[in-house]
């Protein structure tokens, strides 16, 4: 599911008070940063260094580098406890949370799961399945804060951070333009997630539209998710299924269509966005500081989305 | 073929690569042997970052301290570095924390030499980003100390402990480009290099790169990795360099040039071009060198080689992995092929596991903890700093300078 183009706002001619926009290639998408007030030179460098933030986290997270920090895990954390920085592994931990709270919906050990189903680059492989079914789990996933350190506990195991990464990544990046003092922004990864800071010059909050909808949400210092299993598709025996796999059955999920949540967190947000889709349903562990909208007819071509443009707006309007 | 024979095939490839180069090309991490050596990191901006990430994948050390004259960034430091003490000043950490045995030093350039010099006297051993300084003069200073120095003393110029450019290195010493007849690099990305700060004052402190009388540009700052290359698979350094360079797209009231050419020769005459701009990220970083029977292509975490179609067959390269650039093939360059091939994986050693970076800081280890030679000395570092500066006056001056080799002597 992709959230359709902000309104961004149209840059203005003059330096001071000028608006920036920004964007850089990671994760497999595109994030991009619009930046409004002030200088436009210290703006750019601001977006810079949040831009900078997410590739940094790419280069840790993904899946694809083999240098990266989640494939040396991937390697050897079953071998060996591996050390970590402290903010991947409070990363680690705030997953093992949802995990929790969410009954395993939302698992990122979910790799070998996500390999032999096709959706990580080779070859979907049906006999795979199970086997990988029988080694994910975050149970098997140690982590000892007294050292920083992580370990598998069963071989086979692998991280995939894909339904966590985005918004984690602009979380970080989030931090770096409210440090530089911005007050408004609006940054968006592969236009689902979404972090508005402040509001837009001359507006009340950053207008985010949900393509193919109806939905719009007007943001404020706020993060957004939007997720659906419609993006990429497999042929199952029960019939072509998207990419958002339950972990607990270690097939395609039959729930909803469309998931939207909106919270202070963007990391939250987009974690919980993954496991209501597996869920269906709101579950109890799930923080009370998130507001969702679950729409469990998205993929019927005809639905109606008044439905859901009414879930939203009330959600809305309880901030 | 039938999958035996190819299996066969594809295993003896891999062996073949290896037999003829190296056994083992993909170097073994550090050893832990008893308590882990304590290190402390010096800088911890972009670069400091990184390398404390790649210092916590190495079990054989503890970072045992920080030091940044900036508190939020230090503050950064010390959460992602459990343990680790957090220091304002260099000297305070050198006084206080004599537990600590060797130094990362990933302050601006201009700052390398003081602290280099310091943590020498006190007896510490010294892992430099590169450029290991931004004046010859300072080079120098670092590098007799370094000579006098019974410390440690590694220069980050990272291309000397990548395996696959210790790869690339033997087969162009090995005849496989046969004559060489150019050689070009570049540097290319999309950015403005301006950091924000939280005031004036921090602002132009964090922009030392936008300097132009701390600052040794384009060429200094980056190129000095690329030079050291092209240095080191050659053996000699060039004996000019011709320059210019301008500010094309960030006209932000800046005088160092946002996008600069180099021509460097040496005294065969064969030239090395060079391009680095920030405003435009098309192909990146990499190095190309051309000759007849091949070229090769170094990209820092993969490599290839474009063999002509008249060039001998060397046997390991018939069943290798290869890659698709328009209408040419490379043929990927892959560390560790033996094992790999052994096991069937030729495919995923296509880029490197660990960052370059990586394989700097464990060989700067291995010097302190095992006593292995260093990979790159100050001495190198030296060499390779100063070919930098004198890089970037030609860019500023828009001229010829010629370079004598006693300039480029650190000691």
């Amino acid at each position: 599911m992709r959230s359709s183009d902000p309104d961004w706002p149209t840059a203005p001619s003059n330096r001071e008070g000028a608006v920036v926009r920004a964007a850089v290639f990671a994760m497999g998408t595109r994030f991009e940063a619009v930046l409004a007030g002030g200088d436009e030179s210290r703006l750019r460098s601001v977006a810079e260094a949040a831009l900078a933030e997410i590739t940094e986290w790419d280069q840790r997270l993904s899946l694809f580098r083999p240098d990266s920090l989640v494939s040396h895990l991937n390697r050897s954390a079953h071998e060996r406890a591996i050390r970590v920085d402290g903010d991947t592994f409070e990363l680690l931990s705030a997953c093992r949370e949802v995990w929790a709270a969410s009954g395993g919906a939302f698992d990122i050990t979910i790799g070998p799961l996500m390999r032999a189903w096709g959706f990580r680059g080779g070859p979907a492989d049906p006999l795979a399945v199970e086997a990988a079914r029988a080694c994910i789990g975050m149970d098997a996933v140690e982590l000892d804060a007294s050292e920083q350190r992580v370990r598998f506990r069963r071989p086979g195991l692998a991280l995939d951070m894909g339904a966590v990464g985005k918004g984690h990544a602009l979380l970080h990046a989030a931090a770096v333009i409210r440090e530089a003092g911005v007050e408004s922004a609006l940054l968006h990864g592969g236009t689902s997630s979404v972090v508005a800071i402040g509001s837009p010059p001359g507006g009340a909050g950053w207008r985010v539209g949900v393509a193919g909808t109806g939905i719009t949400v007007t943001l404020h210092d706020q993060a957004m998710s939007v997720s659906a299993p419609r993006g990429r598709m497999v042929q199952t025996p029960q019939g072509r299924r998207g990419h958002i796999l339950d972990p607990r059955t270690g097939a395609p999920a039959g729930g909803a269509g469309l998931t939207v949540v909106l919270g202070d967190c963007a990391r939250l947000a987009d974690a919980w966005s993954t496991a209501l889709l597996v869920l269906k349903e709101r579950p109890i562990g799930m923080p009370a500081s998130l507001q969702c909208l679950i729409d469990p007819c998205s993929l019927a071509p005809s639905h109606n989305h008044t439905t859901a443009s009414a879930l939203l707006a009330g959600a809305c309007s309880e901030r | 073929m039938d999958m035996e024979r190819r299996a066969f095939l594809t295993h003896a490839a891999g062996a073949l690569a290896a037999v003829s180069l190296m056994p083992d090309l993909l170097p073994a991490a550090p050893i832990l042997r008893g308590e882990p050596l304590n290190i402390g990191v010096i800088g911890v901006g972009k670069q400091g970052r990184a390398i404390i990430g790649e210092l916590q994948k190495l079990d054989a050390v503890k970072i045992a301290a920080l030091c940044d004259i900036d508190p939020g960034r230090l503050e950064g430091g010390v959460r992602r570095a459990q343990g680790a003490e957090g220091f304002a000043e260099y000297n305070k950490l050198l006084d206080t924390r004599k537990d600590i045995q060797a130094l990362v030093i990933a302050t601006p350039t201009h700052l390398h030499k003081d602290i280099a010099l310091d943590a020498m006297s006190a007896g510490r051993h010294v892992y430099c980003e590169a450029p290991i300084a931004s004046t010859i003069e300072d080079c120098r200073a670092m590098a007799q100390a370094a000579k006098n120095s019974k410390s440690v003393f590694h220069a980050a110029l990272e291309g000397r402990s990548n395996p696959i450019y210790t790869l690339a290195r033997s087969f162009f010493r090995s005849d496989s480009v046969r004559d060489l007849v150019s050689m070009r690099a570049q540097q290319h990305q999309k950015t403005t290099w301006r950091t924000p700060g939280s005031d004036a004052a921090r602002e132009k402190a964090l922009n030392w790169r936008l300097d132009k009388g701390l600052s040794t540009g384009l060429a200094g700052e980056l190129g000095t990795h690329q030079f050291d290359v092209f240095s080191w698979y050659r053996s000699e350094y060039p004996v000019s360099v011709r320059g210019s360079g301008a500010v094309r797209v960030h006209k932000d009231g800046r005088e160092v040039a946002d996008t600069v050419h180099c021509d460097f020769v040496y005294a065969d005459g064969v030239r090395m071009q060079y391009m680095s701009t920030l405003a435009n990220s098309f192909e990146g970083k990499h190095e190309v060198f051309h000759g007849s029977n091949a070229a090769i292509k170094l990209a820092w975490t993969a490599g290839w080689m474009f063999k002509e179609a008249d060039a001998p067959t060397q046997g390991w390269e018939v069943y290798a992995n290869r890659q698709q650039f328009h209408n040419d093939e490379g043929i990927t360059l892959i560390a560790d092929a033996t094992k790999l091939a052994s096991q069937g994986k030729l495919k995923e050693g296509v880029g490197l596991p660990n960052q370059p970076l990586y394989y700097a800081l464990s060989d700067f280890i291995k010097s302190v903890t095992e006593g292995k030679a260093v990979a790159c000395s100050a001495e190198d570092g030296c060499r390779a700093s100063v070919l930098g500066i004198l890089a970037n006056r030609a860019v500023v001056s828009g001229e010829t300078v010629t370079i004598d080799p006693s300039v480029l002597k650190g000691s």
